[in-house]
């Protein structure tokens, strides 16, 4: 069993002090309405005590006083109270990939420690905002689940139970999906880390699924450099890390048709995101964390405000 | 059908098997990838497994193609042109003239000029068998010059051989009938077998010790082959290109401008890069004198230096009958100099006899060596024409020739009358001296002019007795007779006698060489009282047959000597006996009259050079022999056992049996073995040496011979750089079609492997900051 602090160590080995430094100033704001339950960044669905008035409602019984215009009173001999907006905090789930597939990494980060250190640091900026996170580590089915919490050290819980989830299985997107809608109700942000190496149709079908329970979506494509370039020549065997099924072959001669079948799929996830509204970002394993992270939230943002 | 110039080199096409073991190996030695994305391999496998396969396989077959292409080009094929005869094309004749004179023998390093010839002639006939369909004559220069074919152009030699070679010939290379020369290959075709035939002549022939030249050779051939001939012809000549030869070639230029006017392609192929220095025995003879048994005479022997620089302390060994006997030495001998010296040579047995003269080894052998063999009489007889009896001449004479003195003279004197000229065979004698005689008759002096005319030698005493009109009519008859000049009659010799001065004054000549430079010369005390004048204002005609020996004190000749035919005539106009002179009583008179027998009997004794190359024939009386001549040649260095060659003898002139040995192509000592009818045998020596002048090694260089063959089309080539690069010679070079071939699969190979391998595009990369795909707003 290791000591107390080694654990502490090896579980933080996800936040990135770099991305962390970089995204620090950034605020991670849901774009759609989100139903909160403490005062926050985010349109809340409710009226609430807020400075920004929004319309006004016949009195009546049992309305707080404090709420009565009086002035429309004085003019219309009629009670009328004053509505304003309510701003809420984020409800946000990180749904992070630990299937069998995110195993392969070339380089310093293999795609499940990549995706890992993604959900660790946007969990850090949630939290750092006041807002709720959550954590969905999965495969073929949930294998962690951390509830959303607003404090600070709920961190803490979200790195440990990633840290848990060595990669095994295969994975079943639209199932967890399917599930996230079900388990999370309240319309929030769902943040999907994953290679998205599943099926498309159960992918889209879950987005159109989240979508249409009013979660703004985030989804950050992970991909190995070696995926996404094949630099493989010579005879090779390629066994598949979710399958027993493997393949001999001269990747060189290939490789064309794999490049062209792979931008066919990367083509497709785009497309199909864009179709449902949601975000996307392709990361490279070997691409820096915090560049690639400030680079997003800041053109996120920057949308946000225009 | 194509053939290959290395065709050990074909095993090579094993390595045609190497991509396919690479590529199993690679097979076998494949990484191990574990691998996420597999549906894009999965879809770009099943799109193009196919064609990959297909560009796969291809690939590997251009590789294995091109390394059989490179094996191949290695190997160097030709194609035969077995086909062409069919479709109208000509074959080719390679005739090949190889110079085999003993100049070829020049060897430096591990070769030799004849060795580098050889590996030429090789070459062609390799070529000739290449191509297929094509004729091959090789004839060497010796075998043209001893050929015994009679041809017209040629060379006396061949046309001796001609008449004097019997029918039966013993020769151990016998000529068939009528065949003439017979070139070692004569339009042989070059068949398949042709390579392992030239192998085996080439291996057999050596280095000749012939003189032949090139001008000789080409005659020969031209009545060897002909002129009509539909073939294309190359003519070959490999030779050294001496300067003996190359000098002045009009007649080789002018047969190889009709060997090009008939269309025959010539090469010429140098066989030696420069000439080396080489030192050649020019002669071994002897000098003149008195040859008998126990008589000691001069041998001369001579050597010259064909070298650049002076040759210093030349030592020439020397054998007598096979026993070494001292050496002599030549302190100089300047650059292209001949120099001479001499030894006394005696032998105290009558018979044949032996002397060899040898050099240190050289750049060539055959020239380092002279053999000389000669019969040695016990006696040489002298006839004494006494004229007078009461006069002493004659028997001083035989006083003075007779061997039962101290020293042994090795003449045997016979005093005869003069009638007796016309009845005894004079050719028995090798000189007759005639003192006093008054007059001869007509047959005697016919005889006496047949006898000298024929090679003897008479000497003229004139003393008291002699007829001033006789020998003016008969015997000088206007220089036309043997009698060297007209005389006036005899005179006195009217001097000052208180006038201190020699009455007899002799210039250079054999007979007072032992008193030239001498400072106690007898001579200059003999006295001189009468003579015979010449007849007033005779000079000695400008054609150099008469020469004055000897004059008197008043200018009027004393010895006068003439050339007459074949011998020589010498007349003193003294007496012999101390009557009008005293000559005789003079301790150089005698030394004088002795030695004018050996000058006179040189014509009888005198030795025939023979040159190797001509033949040896041997005349028989056929009343004394039996007509069988069994020859014994001289053993050649491969050879270890004896040569004996027996020919049947032929009538001849005169009624005389000849057997003639029709190729004496060896230097060296030659026995003829004859069987007297009586059933005794007899054994005659004869030595055949080399012509000297071949040990010239002095060269033509290729500016050279093009400046003396201007005009000339031809190819020339030294023997190391030579090729047959003549595409009828070889055959189609199938090599260059698969070079080209093998660049055009290796362009494909590369195009393939391009084809087949993945290039990244250079813009645009997959997973960048350009896919971040914005959601739209709800």
């Amino acid at each position: 069993m290791p000591a107390p602090g080694r654990h502490l160590t090896d579980v933080k080995r996800f936040l990135d002090p770099q991305a962390i430094k970089r995204i620090a100033r950034l605020d991670l704001r849901a774009r759609t309405v989100v139903e909160g339950f403490l005062s926050g960044l985010h349109h809340s669905p409710y009226f609430g005590q807020s400075v920004e008035f929004r319309q006004h409602r016949q009195y009546t019984y049992g309305d707080d006083l404090r709420y009565v215009d009086w002035k429309v009173w004085a003019k219309q001999d009629r009670y009328y109270v004053k509505q304003f907006e309510e701003d809420t905090n984020l409800r946000c789930t990180l749904l992070c990939d630990v299937s069998n597939s995110m195993r392969y990494g070339a380089g310093p980060l293999n795609k499940y420690e990549y995706a890992c250190t993604i959900a660790a640091c946007l969990a850090y900026l949630l939290l750092r905002q006041q807002d709720a996170v959550g954590c969905t580590a999965f495969d073929d089915a949930p294998r962690m689940l951390v509830p959303q919490r607003t404090k600070r050290n709920h961190l803490d819980a979200i790195l440990q139970a990633l840290d848990n989830c060595s990669p095994r299985n295969k994975t079943d997107l639209s199932q967890i999906l399917r599930s996230a809608a079900e388990n999370f109700p309240r319309r929030g942000l769902m943040v999907l880390i994953s290679d998205l190496l599943v099926d498309r149709e159960g992918l889209f079908q879950g987005l159109r699924l989240l979508r249409s329970r009013g979660h703004d979506l985030l989804v950050f494509h992970v991909m190995d450099d070696d995926e996404l370039d094949f630099p493989f020549s010579g005879p090779t065997r390629f066994n598949d890390l979710e399958t027993p099924e493997h393949l001999r072959c001269n990747p060189r001669a290939l490789r064309e048709g794999y490049l062209n079948a792979l931008n066919a799929y990367l083509e497709e996830v785009r497309r199909g995101c864009t179709r449902h509204q949601v975000d996307y970002l392709l990361l490279r394993t070997r691409q820096p964390l915090d560049t690639a992270l400030a680079a997003f939230l800041s053109h996120r943002l920057g949308r946000e405000r225009g | 059908m194509p053939t290959f110039l290395h065709p050990l080199l074909l095993w090579g096409l094993a390595i045609v098997a190497a991509p396919v073991l690479i590529h199993l190996i690679n097979l076998l030695r494949h990484r191990r990838v574990d691998w996420a994305a597999m549906e894009f391999l999965r879809v770009s496998r099943k799109k193009h497994r196919t064609w990959v396969l297909l560009k796969q396989w291809l690939l590997l077959l251009l590789r294995m193609l091109a390394i059989a292409a490179i094996v191949l080009i290695v190997a160097r094929p030709l194609w035969k042109r077995q086909w062409g005869g069919l479709f109208g094309e000509r074959k080719t004749h390679h005739i090949v003239l190889l110079d085999d004179s003993y100049s070829m023998s020049d060897r430096w390093a591990d070769t030799s000029a004849f060795a580098r010839a050889k590996r030429v002639v090789e070459r062609i006939g390799a070529e000739a068998a290449r191509q297929g369909q094509a004729e091959f004559t090789l004839l060497r220069f010796s075998r043209a010059a001893y050929s015994p074919l009679p041809l017209g152009e040629g060379p006396g030699v061949r046309a001796e051989f001609s008449e004097k070679s019997p029918s039966s010939s013993p020769h151990p290379n016998p000529l068939p009938k009528g065949e003439g020369v017979q070139p070692d290959f004569l339009r042989e075709p070059a068949d398949n077998g042709f390579r392992e035939k030239l192998d085996a002549v080439l291996r057999k022939i050596d280095v000749s010790q012939s003189g032949a030249g090139p001008a000789e050779t080409l005659v020969t051939l031209n009545e060897v082959l002909g002129q009509l001939e539909d073939r294309r012809r190359i003519l070959y000549l490999i030779s050294d290109f001496r300067t003996r030869q190359w000098n002045d070639p009009a007649e080789v230029k002018k047969l190889l401008g009709r060997w090009q006017a008939a269309g025959a392609e010539i090469h010429l192929v140098n066989c030696v890069d420069r000439a080396r220095p080489n030192l050649t025995l020019a002669s071994l003879a002897p000098e003149t004198g008195i040859r008998a048994a126990g008589v000691g005479w001069f041998m001369g022997v001579a050597v010259t230096n064909n070298g650049a620089a002076p040759a210093r302390n030349v030592t020439v060994f020397l054998e007598e009958d096979g026993r070494r006997r001292p050496s002599v030495q030549l302190a100089e001998i300047p650059s292209e100099r001949t120099a001479r010296t001499r030894f006394y040579a005696t032998f105290s047995a009558p018979g044949w006899h032996r002397i060899t003269a040898r050099l240190e080894s050289d750049a060539v052998e055959a020239d380092n060596q002279w053999f000389f063999a000669f019969r040695l009489p016990s006696d040489l007889p002298v006839l004494l024409i006494d004229g007078d009896l009461r006069a002493p001449d004659a028997r001083f004479l035989k006083w003075l020739f007779a061997s039962e003195g101290l020293a042994r003279t090795g003449l045997r004197p016979e005093i005869e009358l003069p009638r007796i000229l016309d009845r005894k065979p004079l050719a028995e004698y090798a000189a007759v001296n005639l003192a006093n005689v008054d007059r001869l008759d007509t047959a005697a002096v016919q005889a006496l002019e047949n006898y000298v005319r024929e090679g003897g030698g008479a000497a003229f005493f004139l003393g008291e007795p002699c007829e001033t009109g006789f020998y003016n009519r008969q015997l000088y008859r206007n220089g036309r007779g043997l009698f060297p000049l007209p005389l006036r009659g005899p005179a006195e010799l009217i001097v000052d006698r208180l006038e201190v001065a020699p009455d007899v004054q002799t210039g250079e000549h054999f007979l007072f060489r032992n008193f030239a430079k001498s400072r106690n010369n007898f001579l200059q005390s003999v006295n001189v009282q009468r003579y015979f004048a010449s007849a007033d204002g005779w000079e000695p005609p400008a054609d150099g047959s008469v020469r004055v020996l000897a004059r008197l004190r008043n200018g009027d000749p004393l010895i006068v000597e003439k050339r007459f035919g074949r011998g020589r005539v010498v007349a003193m106009l003294s007496s012999l006996a101390p009557t009008w002179n005293d000559w005789a009583t003079n301790p150089g008179g005698a030394i004088v009259l002795l030695d004018l027998q050996g000058y006179l009997s040189q014509g009888r004794t005198r030795d025939v050079p023979r040159q190797v190359g001509s033949p040896l024939e041997v005349v028989l009386d056929p009343a004394r022999y039996r007509p069988q001549v069994t020859f014994v040649v001289p053993r050649s260095p491969r050879s270890t056992k004896m040569t004996t060659i027996p020919v049947d003898a032929v009538a001849s002139k005169g009624g005389k049996l000849s057997a003639v040995l029709p190729d004496a192509g060896r230097s060296g000592y030659y026995e003829a073995q004859l069987k007297e009818i009586g059933g005794g045998e007899e054994t005659q020596l004869y030595a055949y040496n080399v012509d000297p002048a071949e040990g010239n090694l002095a060269v033509v260089d290729q500016p050279g011979l093009a400046q003396r063959l201007q005009g000339l089309n031809y190819r020339y080539a030294p023997a190391g750089l030579f090729q047959t690069n003549d595409r009828a010679v070889q055959g189609d070079r199938l090599w260059e079609l698969i070079l080209y071939l093998l660049i055009a699969l290796l362009i494909g190979e590369q195009l393939l492997a391009w084809s087949a391998s993945y290039h990244p595009r250079s813009v645009g990369q997959v997973g960048n900051l350009s896919h971040i795909s914005p959601g739209g707003a709800p």
